[in-house]
């Protein structure tokens, strides 16, 4: 039988059960290659969820959907690793309970669907460990190693040009699992913190907040890089900051639902005098 | 016998344009993105796109503009008025959805209050529109009552030639008659044969949608909540379309001094509805996908008798969860059966 049938029959012994009210997977696109986000709450419907390569999407944004976990029942989602360290972070940041989650975990390599063993969050903390030891997989691309080598001035105007491009969409913020915030900093205005206007300044302003809060907590799932139409390298900027979070911390975002929030926790012995 | 333009003949037409003080505009492959921009040259004009990631409404609607600047002194007030950079311009390769998609627009920034920053811009362009002889699976222009060969909007419409060559010229307006006799030398009279229009299928029956859409019983209907579950709300679909006209004005500086600007907006986003007093009339993102579905093809065709969308497609090839207009309309044309 194949993961998606797997898959399938697990979800209609969850959903006719009643151990869970809703799966949360992925659906027929538009196009062939396409992919959707779907939403199951009838065991009769579960044909339509599909699982292959396509599905790339980190979904884990919508388990905090406004009102979807108050009811105390359990939903069901179909994640990658990605998506379950963003489970993780989720809790340990007290925006779910974990108990409330039940995963479907799979991995892709080539195009080859693996399942991965476990329901709960804390059963694949093995996964994550292999991840953060294995060699990040963003180092291969061509364009990072370039950005590395360039002078402050020449990644200055790298950065300069895609953020000139910028819409203030806000797809990047809308589509980051980690994004949860009621209420966002752009969007308040007494006072107005970061100017609203997509113009050179407020898009570098946009960016590097953005950037800044999400250091140390984004799990590298591509979701902002691939929702963003006017195609801004995002995956390279939350690369970077991990990195330098992993090197001066030791932090891997989303390690387990308890770990502490890497720049919102602080230590007596610490080193440095000041903290940002 | 018609006229026709020659491609090798486009980069002389490019001078001529500049040398009469034209800024030529047209269709650039940048790094990742495909946008309208100025050009010096004819080869920097990209023929070969679909149609560009980026819209047509950004020349005339850009998404910041500045308003007035002010300073504010113990005894004065000081404003002083932006208008947009003046200067004839001519876009040399629009496609048909993004050039319908400005008349579109024309009423709606011209109804009660005249738009200045708009109509300057939209009397000093020449839009040359080329007809598309390729389509992919988002364009919808016929399910408009378009095509891709429309005029609408467009001065000046340019079929292409089989085998790249050129375009036959169709000349529809005064002013793009006057672009054109500038470079009047360039152009010949024969008759060449055309390349094949793209193939557009008709996706939804339009008629159906807005006759459901104009029912009141259907304002409530659970169809809205289902369709638009998977929304994010963000502004992706509403800013890379050539006709959501909705901004924002907002002060830049201090109490003191500052400028004025006027900021792209979206139904999209929870924030554009908000109250000062936190109440919030469209709280969910089901009410605000409703809007943008009943604006387009309800309310602003009750007002201006025309739908407020063109077909372009941007909406949902570019949606991050592979959403948009298509697929809500042939839903709704299901619904309707
Ligand atoms: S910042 Fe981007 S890559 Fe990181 S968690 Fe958010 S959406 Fe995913
Ligand atoms: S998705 Fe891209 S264009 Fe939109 S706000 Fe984010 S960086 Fe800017
Ligand atoms: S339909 Fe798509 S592009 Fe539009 S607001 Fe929703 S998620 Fe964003
Ligand atoms: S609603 Fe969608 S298809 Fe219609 S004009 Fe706007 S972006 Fe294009």
């Amino acid at each position: 039988m194949s993961i998606e049938e797997q898959y399938r029959t697990r979800a209609k012994e969850l959903l006719s059960g009643g151990a869970v009210k809703m799966v949360i997977g992925y659906g027929k696109g538009t196009t062939p290659s396409r992919r959707r986000p779907l939403f199951i709450t009838s065991p009769d419907d579960v044909e339509r969820l599909m699982l292959d390569d396509a599905c790339i999407t980190n979904l884990s944004g919508y388990l905090v959907s406004e009102g979807l976990l108050s009811d105390e029942k359990r939903v069901a989602v179909f994640l990658r690793p990605e998506g379950i360290r963003a489970v993780n972070i989720l809790a340990a940041e007290s925006q779910l309970d974990a108990e409330q989650i039940v995963i479907f975990g799979f991995d892709v390599s080539g195009n080859e669907v693996q399942a991965l063993k476990g329901i709960h969050v804390e059963e694949f903390s093995d996964v994550i460990r292999s991840i953060k030891e294995g060699a990040p997989e963003a180092d291969e691309e061509e364009l990072f190693e370039k950005i590395e080598k360039m002078s402050p001035q020449e990644r200055f105007s790298f950065w300069q040009e895609e953020f000139a491009k910028c819409i203030k969409c806000y797809a990047c913020r809308q589509a980051c699992p980690m994004c949860y915030c009621r209420r966002c900093i752009v969007d308040s205005n007494q006072p107005q913190w970061i100017n609203t206007s997509s113009h050179s300044l407020g898009n570098f302003e946009w960016n590097i907040v953005r950037a800044f809060h999400l250091s140390g907590r984004c799990v590298e799932c591509g979701n902002c890089d691939r929702a963003c139409p006017v195609n801004i390298p995002l995956r390279l900027i939350n690369h970077r900051m991990a990195e330098e979070v992993l090197g001066a911390f030791d932090h891997f975002a989303g390690m387990s639902k308890t770990q502490e929030p890497v720049l919102a926790s602080f230590k007596k012995d610490d080193s440095e005098t000041f903290i940002l | 016998m018609t006229k026709i333009l020659f491609s090798d003949k486009l980069d002389k037409c490019v001078e001529r344009w500049k040398s009469a003080g034209l800024t030529v505009i047209g269709p650039v492959q940048r790094t990742n993105i495909s946008t309208y921009a100025a050009v010096d040259h004819a080869a920097e004009l990209e023929f070969g796109l679909v149609l560009p990631d980026r819209s047509i409404k950004d020349l005339f609607f850009p998404q910041s503009e500045p308003m007035l600047r002010y300073t504010i002194k113990k005894e004065s007030i000081n404003t002083e008025e932006c208008l947009p950079p003046a200067g004839p311009r001519i876009i040399f390769g629009a496609r048909p959805c993004d050039a319908s998609g400005m008349a579109i627009d024309d009423p709606l920034f011209g109804w009660d209050y005249k738009d200045e920053y708009w109509f300057q811009r939209r009397n000093e362009s020449v839009i040359v529109t080329i007809a598309c002889t390729k389509a992919d699976d988002f364009c919808m222009c016929t399910s408009l009552e378009m095509s891709p060969d429309s005029t609408k909007g467009s001065d000046i419409l340019l079929r292409p030639l089989a085998g790249n060559k050129g375009w036959q010229v169709d000349e529809l307006t005064d002013r793009g008659r006057e672009a054109f006799r500038t470079i009047a030398d360039f152009l010949h009279e024969s008759s060449e044969p055309l390349a094949p229009s793209a193939v557009v299928e008709n996706k939804f029956d339009l008629d159906a949608c807005v006759t459901w859409l104009k029912n009141p019983e259907n304002f409530e209907s659970r169809f809205w909540k289902e369709i638009s579950m998977r929304c994010i709300g963000c502004a992706s679909c509403t800013y890379l379309c050539p006709t959501c006209h909705c901004f924002d004005i907002q002060d830049e500086g201090d109490t003191y001094t500052g400028i004025r600007r006027k900021n792209w907006d979206s139904c999209s986003f929870a924030l554009f509805t908000m109250h000062t007093s936190g109440h919030n009339p469209r709280s969910t993102q089901s009410a605000r996908w409703r809007q943008r579905i009943m604006h387009k093809f309800n309310y602003f065709p009750g007002k201006f008798s025309v739908n407020s969308c063109s077909g372009c497609g941007r909406c949902s090839r570019q949606c991050p969860v592979d959403m948009g207009i298509t697929e809500t309309l042939q839903e709704i044309s299901k619904l309707s059966l």
